[in-house]
């Protein structure tokens, strides 16, 4: 690089030219937009490196777990950058999602030093964390000695950060006083509508406010459209079916995991509100739902929307958005909604999921780990991660606030914005936290594809989980 | 008579196509592109294209959300490496060994064919599980050498139980004549005893190979991203925003041509091989 | 060992004392690699074996400790793990007892060689030896109810919607049909092997007396075939019983508990759940079922091969 763009870089970073400016410029100079991006985010990386010493460990190696995720994609663009500016030797898995959590699982249980920081799932930590696995962030967080002065963690979402923290003991809340910090958020999803607007507008339809208007728009749409059915939701015999929109909408019905009582987790699965959403739930996907339901991932949900194979989903917000901005059929049809299940409530209650990284207990290079971490949550790289790759939603403040970051949203995902302001007051974790979060949602997963298959009734199903899930807490030892 | 013939006929086309029209299928949709695959109704008239052996072959996924790395080349060579060390292993261990139970009668030798043989069919979760703890404690998870070791499960009893069979066939006489002329027992072994026995070795040895190449639930649990074969490569063929049909057609059609390929060469010992000798064909 | 003519008179004598400490040790010599591969299998599987009298958690360390039959007894009382049972039993007796016919039925077609049938018994190699892993994400695609050809086929017929393995109620159907698919080859090279090598005699004399067809098929043909009927049923059941590959490539054991049979309730248990302890005693109990099966296997399948050896 020269020295005319480098300096044109720094003036942008610098605050002394704004954004069009630059493109402008290094347009001039020659340069294609691909490589503008790849410039910025390099300069970046260098301003960060003047008020910290990044290259405390330089020399050492670190190696990283990942999942098959556009978030990774966002990521390994600037790795070279990371590298370039600490010195360290950076080599990485990838695995698809359903075989991921497994790997972190048996990676992370058998105390191996194989992997030094992955991705997870803040609910993931909530078995990981009490289990000893996981480095406690917060002894880097507070150090000043670990972390730049420029990092900012007060710009990171305070209700996304608490949420990665708990204290271990089934009744308390996350992010209470004991709570320690077992993930960095990374990037987060709200559960919303994204619909295809062409097609609704061919069934003559506005986005659905409820659920029982959805399931009835949705059976509308698919049959005025031919050859695409209404409305996309994942099925597949995992925990990852309940935490989108299922628990979106039972949170907004008034149903829960658990209830409290005297610090004790009592399960909820089976009350009458939890009952009469996950009849309608179960209706709505045999009425409208993909035909084979139970082996739906999130990767088949949004590749059907994205190929206009369906009307709609509801499921988290950045899968529409990653059929809006990559290059599939229905790229610039899809529109946003924020949606709350119940008819009587207003206000929607999005269950939130996170994806952060951690840092692997038995890693022999934890200092090393932790200079990723924050690189990677740093408020450059968030910042060009949102604004050039496919990081949404951003976990800083900073990034929503970005004039270029709003533009871009504006400019070519109309309406998400919106679905994000109306959506974002009531998004939360509306799990309980507790160890047996995989067991728990993954038989709640196989319940309701037996209730799908009308091999066992919903009241029934319920009941038969409930139980189910106290044995289960009884025998671990965490119930009354 | 001829409605007899008829009806057999009939019959014969109906088993070919079963068993045949799969592997057909998949190499068809080798080699379409996603979009051809995906139209409803499926149509056999389409323009094929090279493009998703090409991309398997250099290494790039284009998809919708940008260009990602697939590793199914490294996959085909691990299947390789693993398959291959694991028979080579097998035949060093076993062609003695199977000579030893073959010639002497000696009750550890009957115990320990036994035990091999019935681990044969053991659950290899059982085996497998407390496997993974270990190795992860000494540091062979995911490679070479542990994976390679594991296989011995599966290709050991096979070599042992066929290559015995062999060796049971081949006269004493023949080794005693030539002990009497003044060789050492090694070299009646190598000069005499393995040349007569290789057509059994080498049944032994291909379908030990095909055995080990199929297998997936060793190379599931014992490794990971550095030695996994095409088994189980197979099944990590989906993007976020797209899953690319043609693709993962193609890598299945890699992962089986080898076997396939070998199963020709091993038609005549196949029967034996498979009854682990019990039957001769 | 024979010393037979072909020493004859002129041959020199054998060092007689060398020959005999030979004989001694060199057999476990030569067998000794093998006895540590031996060994090898038996460490793990003792091992097992202990942490099923364990409670082990993998996630919750601290409650480590021994409770002897604690997991088997919570097995038993566990409906989901007889659900378990039912499922691979039902799977087992599907895929064996249809192998068998579809195998038996090929078999007597392919009898007579004519180039068609040569042809055939080439062909019919081939799915045996796919990886049944792979076959079973071939038959995923096929079934597939958006693109799959099969599912296009089977919509032609009248069956619009056909669910394969979506569905309970057909989803074991779809993989039994991938492990007929895969195995019934098998079948049939056994049996058209035992087939051929029956006498001809009492089939042609059958015919010469104008015996029905019925009676030569049932009171000649299958009680002389019934040694390899039996190694074969038996070879595949065993395999059957701890399926693995097919199910978790087509569904991971899915839709709902559907398709939860031993190896895949054990894989759950362990790698999702963590919990080793509950996850070795599902594998020991499967352990003792196959052993018990494969001691009655390897009695009839080393009579067959005396049998083999003397007709050789």
């Amino acid at each position: 690089m020269t020295d005319k763009t480098t300096g044109l870089f720094s003036d942008y970073i610098a605050g002394r030219i704004s954004r069009r400016e630059l493109m402008t410029r290094a347009g001039k100079l020659g340069l294609g937009a691909a490589a503008i991006g790849t410039m910025l985010g390099g300069a970046q990386t260098r301003a960060m490196a003047a008020n910290f010493d990044w290259q405390k460990e330089k020399g050492k190696a670190i190696k990283l777990l990942l999942n098959k995720h556009p978030y990774t994609n966002s990521l390994l663009m600037q790795i070279e950058n990371f590298k370039a500016l600490t010195g360290l030797a950076v080599t990485w898995d990838i695995f698809p999602e359903d075989v991921y959590f497994d790997k972190v699982t048996t990676a992370l249980s058998s105390k191996s030093t194989g992997y030094d920081a992955f991705m997870t799932g803040a609910y993931q930590t909530w078995q990981y964390g009490p289990a000893g696995w996981l480095v406690d962030l917060n002894e880097f967080i507070k150090d000043p000695a670990a972390t730049s002065p420029d990092w900012n963690v007060g710009d990171i979402l305070p209700g996304l950060l608490h949420s990665d923290a708990w204290s271990g003991v089934p009744g308390e809340p996350l992010g209470g006083p004991n709570a320690k910090q077992w993930a960095l958020p990374w990037g987060f999803e709200l559960n919303s509508i994204a619909y295809n607007k062409r097609m609704f507008d061919q069934a003559k339809i506005e986005p659905p406010k409820n659920l029982p208007d959805l399931i009835e728009k949705a059976v509308k749409v698919q049959t005025d459209v031919k050859g695409i059915y209404g409305v996309g939701v994942r099925g597949s015999r995992s925990w990852a079916t309940i935490h989108p929109g299922y628990l979106s909408g039972l949170t907004s019905y008034g149903g829960a995991d658990f209830t409290v009582e005297n610090g004790k987790l009592k399960s909820a699965v089976n009350s009458p509100q939890c009952k009469a959403f996950t009849k309608l739930w179960v209706d709505m996907i045999q009425k409208a739902g993909p035909k084979n339901w139970t082996n739906y991932t999130w990767y088949e949900v949004g590749s059907d929307l994205g190929a206009g194979t369906s009307a709609m989903i509801f499921d988290a917000d950045i899968l529409g958005f990653f059929q809006q901005s990559g290059d599939t059929k229905e790229k610039g049809n899809i529109g946003f909604e924020g949606f709350a299940a119940n008819p009587d409530k207003k206000e929607p209650t999005p269950n939130v999921w996170i994806w952060s990284l951690a840092i692997n207990a038995a890693s022999n290079n934890k200092s090393a780990a932790w200079l990723f971490l924050q690189w990677a949550a740093a408020t450059q790289q968030c910042l060009f991660a949102a604004t050039k790759a496919d990081l949404v939603d951003p976990v800083r403040q900073s990034v929503w606030d970005d004039k270029g970051f709003q533009t871009r949203l504006n400019d070519k995902f109309a309406g998400y914005l919106e679905q994000y302001k109306a959506s974002a007051p009531g998004s939360k974790i509306y799990f309980t936290p507790q160890p047996l979060f995989f067991n728990l949602t993954t038989d709640w997963a196989a319940s309701l594809q037996k209730m799908y298959a009308k091999e066992v009734g919903v009241d029934e199903g319920l009941d038969q989980l409930a139980e189910n899930v106290m044995k289960q807490l009884t025998d671990a030892g965490i119930a009354q | 008579m001829n409605g007899k013939s008829v009806l057999r006929a009939v019959a014969l086309t109906l088993i070919g196509l079963f068993f045949l029209f799969p592997l057909f299928w998949v190499v068809l949709m080798s080699f379409m592109t996603n979009a051809d695959i995906l139209r409803n109704p499926p149509s056999p008239f389409f323009s094929p294209t090279f493009h998703n052996y090409v991309a398997l072959v250099s290494g790039q996924l284009v998809t919708t959300v940008g260009t990602q790395k697939i590793d199914y080349m490294l996959n085909l060579f691990n299947s390789t490496v693993l398959s291959a060390f694991s028979v080579i292993l097998s035949l060093i261990l076993g062609v003695p060994a199977a000579y030893a139970f073959a010639r002497y009668k000696f009750r550890l030798g009957e115990d320990m064919a036994f035990t091999l043989l019935s681990f044969r069919f053991a659950p290899p979760l059982l085996v497998l599980l407390p496997l993974l703890l270990y190795f992860q404690s000494i540091g062979l998870y995911d490679t070479y050498i542990g994976l390679i070791w594991v296989y011995q499960l599966i290709t050991l009893p096979l070599v042992l139980w066929i290559v015995r069979g062999y060796f049971e066939d081949v006269s004493e006489d023949i080794e005693l004549a030539y002990r009497l002329d003044g060789h050492s027992w090694l070299s009646t072994f190598f000069r005499i005893s393995i040349p007569l026995a290789r057509p059994g070795i080498a049944a032994a040895a291909l379908l030990s190979f095909i055995f080990a190449w199929n297998n997936f639930i060793f190379a599931l649990i014992l490794g990971s991203s550095s030695v996994q074969p095409v088994t189980v490569g197979a099944l990590a063929f989906v993007t976020a925003s797209g899953i690319e049909y043609g693709q993962i057609a193609a890598a299945l059609v890699f992962s089986i041509v080898p076997t396939l390929v070998l199963a020709m060469f091993t038609q005549r010992y196949l029967v034996e091989g498979l009854s682990l000798g019990a039957i001769k064909g | 060992m024979s010393t037979s003519g072909v020493a004859g008179v002129n041959a020199r004598p054998v060092p007689r004392r060398h020959g005999a400490r030979m004989a001694g040790v060199l057999p476990y010599l030569l067998s000794m690699p093998a006895l540590l591969a031996c060994v090898g299998i038996l460490i793990p599987f003792i091992n097992a074996v202990y942490y099923s009298l364990q409670r082990y958690n993998l996630a919750f360390p601290t409650t480590r400790k021994f409770i002897w039959f604690g997991n088997y007894v919570s097995l038993l009382s566990d409906a989901g793990f007889w659900h378990t049972i039912l499922v691979s039993m039902t799977y087992t007796i599907l895929t064996v007892g249809l192998e068998l016919l579809l195998g038996l039925g090929i078999a007597m077609l392919l009898w007579r060689r004519t180039l068609v049938t040569n042809l055939l018994s080439v062909a019919l190699i081939l799915p045996l030896m796919v990886a049944p892993a792979i076959a079973s994400l071939m038959w995923k695609l096929m079934t597939n109810a958006n693109f799959g050809i099969l599912s296009y086929f089977v919509s032609l017929l009248g069956f619009h919607d056909f669910k394969w393995a979506s569905a309970p109620q057909t989803a074991m159907f779809t993989v039994v049909l991938v492990d007929m698919w895969v195995y019934t080859p098998f079948i049939t090279i056994l049996l058209l092997a035992g087939l051929r090598g029956l006498p001809r005699q009492p089939f042609e004399a059958a015919e010469l007396d104008g015996v029905p067809a019925t009676f030569v098929f049932f009171r000649i043909m299958l009680p002389m075939l019934f040694p390899y009927i039996l190694t074969a049923g038996l070879f595949r059941m065993l395999d059957s019983i701890q399926q693995f590959d097919i199910i978790y490539a087509m569904t991971q054991g899915g839709p709902g508990d559907t398709l939860m049979v031993f190896q895949i309730q054990a894989y759950t248990q362990a790698f999702i759940f963590t919990n080793i302890g509950r996850a070795s005693a599902i594998l020991v109990i499967l352990w003792a079922i196959t052993y018990a099966l494969s001691n009655v296997f390897v009695k009839n399948w080393l009579r067959l091969r005396e049998r083999a050896r003397g007709r050789a």
